[in-house]
């Protein structure tokens, strides 16, 4: 079902939540475009919707009303069981505060996603740990990990399942400066492959390495950077090559 | 790597084991429930099968060391008038019930609890793709898994510990009411571990299952 529409289409949604007796209008008739394989930084102070924004685009929210619609498919009509299917699928999130299972191995955190797959995945999570630079650290507990190895983690974990979507909600909110540019980094690096890339951060660094940058304000945009042309091109080549999964699946 | 597999059962043992405290807690007092489950069945089933129980279906009465044997010492089972009778067996049926209600509370306060603790934990789940389903199956797993080795404690040592403290009572006094032979067949061993299995589950079905369905944003919100 292709409407002819943008890899992600975010249409006059509005959503509101209630905080006591009080509704707080956390998107306020939000209209947003991405293309496959950008990354976008969502700027914008707290309270301006990033993460609500985020949650709907990754299917964790419904609108109260307008459309999110991602590669054709309207998820904002989906029920909850589809849109659980959708997220296993084609998206993977990464917290601020990585949000990892504290009585679970590095290595078993990884594969909670797929842990009710016939065959989990195991050899692809080592891969993806070794990838993040965990490879001697895969046996230890959270609580054993600094604040950066916990992020690798859950890059690790975010990626199990070769999602098409990568959303980070303040990825480096918690890390030192050296741990998250090395972090962002990494981002790219997806974000070569193939990945669109979406975070919502404060943080300069993560904006400035960023393809896009739109910048939001009380539930709506107040500017978007148009993506370069060389990006276009970039994506372009790396399509016709076909390598984008080569380095994830090694 | 030595370990080649995770899947949902390793989850939720690791959850148990991290747990220790709380899952050894529930253990042991739905292993006590379970015994006297156990206890007030037997004596039934004694007095259903031919009044004073039949010795050669015991399964553990007649080899507990240091019991007396209960049929030959009080034969006053065939004089009980047919309404001592029924009202013993009254007795034993409500405390049987009531026992088990205390159970399945007990299991139920374990898990709502454990759930209202671990809301953060389901929202993490439910955003990383797992389905409500799934996760109702993570809890589920929890409750059998203590429930199956209560189980286990009930019938290897909750059970004899029990039984001989009844034919010590017994010795005490020809007055006891204590004069059933009781009788632990095959079938009430499997009957006891279905009874148990579904205790523990339906329990944790019904604490779990709206606060699991709840929306996954506002569970990831919770800060405990």
């Amino acid at each position: 079902m292709d409407n002819g529409t943008s890899f992600i289409s975010v249409r006059s949604v509005v959503k509101e939540y209630r905080v006591g007796d009080s509704t707080v209008r956390a998107l306020d008739g939000m209209d947003m475009e991405i293309d496959e394989g950008d990354m976008v930084a969502l700027m914008g102070p707290s309270g301006a919707g990033k993460t609500t924004l985020l949650n709907m685009i990754g299917g964790l929210d419904s609108p109260d009303r307008g459309s999110v619609i991602v590669k054709g498919m309207e998820i904002s009509s989906l029920n909850e069981g589809q849109r659980a299917l959708f997220r296993k699928n084609n998206v993977g999130f990464i917290f601020q505060f990585f949000n990892l299972i504290p009585s679970l191995t590095a290595l078993e955190n990884v594969l909670v996603p797929v842990m009710f797959d016939r065959d989990p995945p195991f050899d692809r999570a080592v891969e993806l740990l070794e990838r993040v630079g965990l490879s001697g650290r895969m046996d230890h507990v959270p609580g054993r990990l600094s604040g950066g190895e916990r992020q690798r983690v859950a890059i690790a974990r975010a990626l199990i399942n070769d999602p098409m979507i990568v959303l980070a909600d303040e990825p480096t909110g918690n890390i030192d400066s050296v741990t998250a540019r090395e972090i962002v980094s990494l981002f790219r690096e997806l974000n070569d492959e193939g990945k669109t890339m979406i975070m919502a951060t404060h943080d300069r660094l993560v904006s400035a390495r960023a393809r896009s940058v739109i910048k939001m304000r009380d539930g709506h945009v107040v500017r978007g950077k148009a993506k370069s042309r060389e990006r276009i091109v970039h994506l372009a080549d790396r399509k016709a090559s076909g390598g984008i999964r080569r380095k994830v699946e090694g | 790597m030595e370990r080649r597999t995770f899947n949902a059962a390793s989850y939720s043992l690791s959850h148990l084991r991290r747990d220790g405290t709380r899952t050894a807690t529930t253990i042991v007092t739905i292993s006590i429930t379970v015994a006297f489950l156990l206890l007030t069945s037997s004596l039934l089933f004694g007095m259903l099968t031919d009044g004073g129980g039949d010795r050669k279906a015991g399964l553990l009465a007649g080899d507990i060391p240091g019991s007396v044997d209960m049929f030959t010492e009080f034969r006053l089972d065939q004089e009980i008038s047919g309404r001592a009778r029924n009202s013993l067996m009254s007795y034993l049926l409500l405390t049987s019930a009531m026992v088990l209600m205390v159970g399945f509370f007990i299991m139920y306060n374990t898990m709502a609890i454990s759930v209202m603790e671990r809301r953060r934990e389901i929202g993490i789940l439910r955003a990383l793709g797992l389905s409500t389903k799934e996760v109702m199956k993570l809890f589920l797993l929890e409750g059998a898994m203590v429930g199956f080795i209560s189980w286990i404690f009930a019938l290897f040592f909750g059970t004899p510990l029990i039984l001989n403290l009844a034919s010590y009572l017994i010795n005490r006094g020809s007055e006891s009411i204590f004069f059933v032979m009781p009788s632990m067949p095959l079938a009430l061993v499997i009957g006891s571990l279905l009874v148990t299995m579904a205790l523990s589950t339906i329990s944790t079905y019904i604490a779990t299952i709206r606060p699991v369905g709840s929306s996954p944003v506002a569970m990831m919100r919770t800060r405990i």
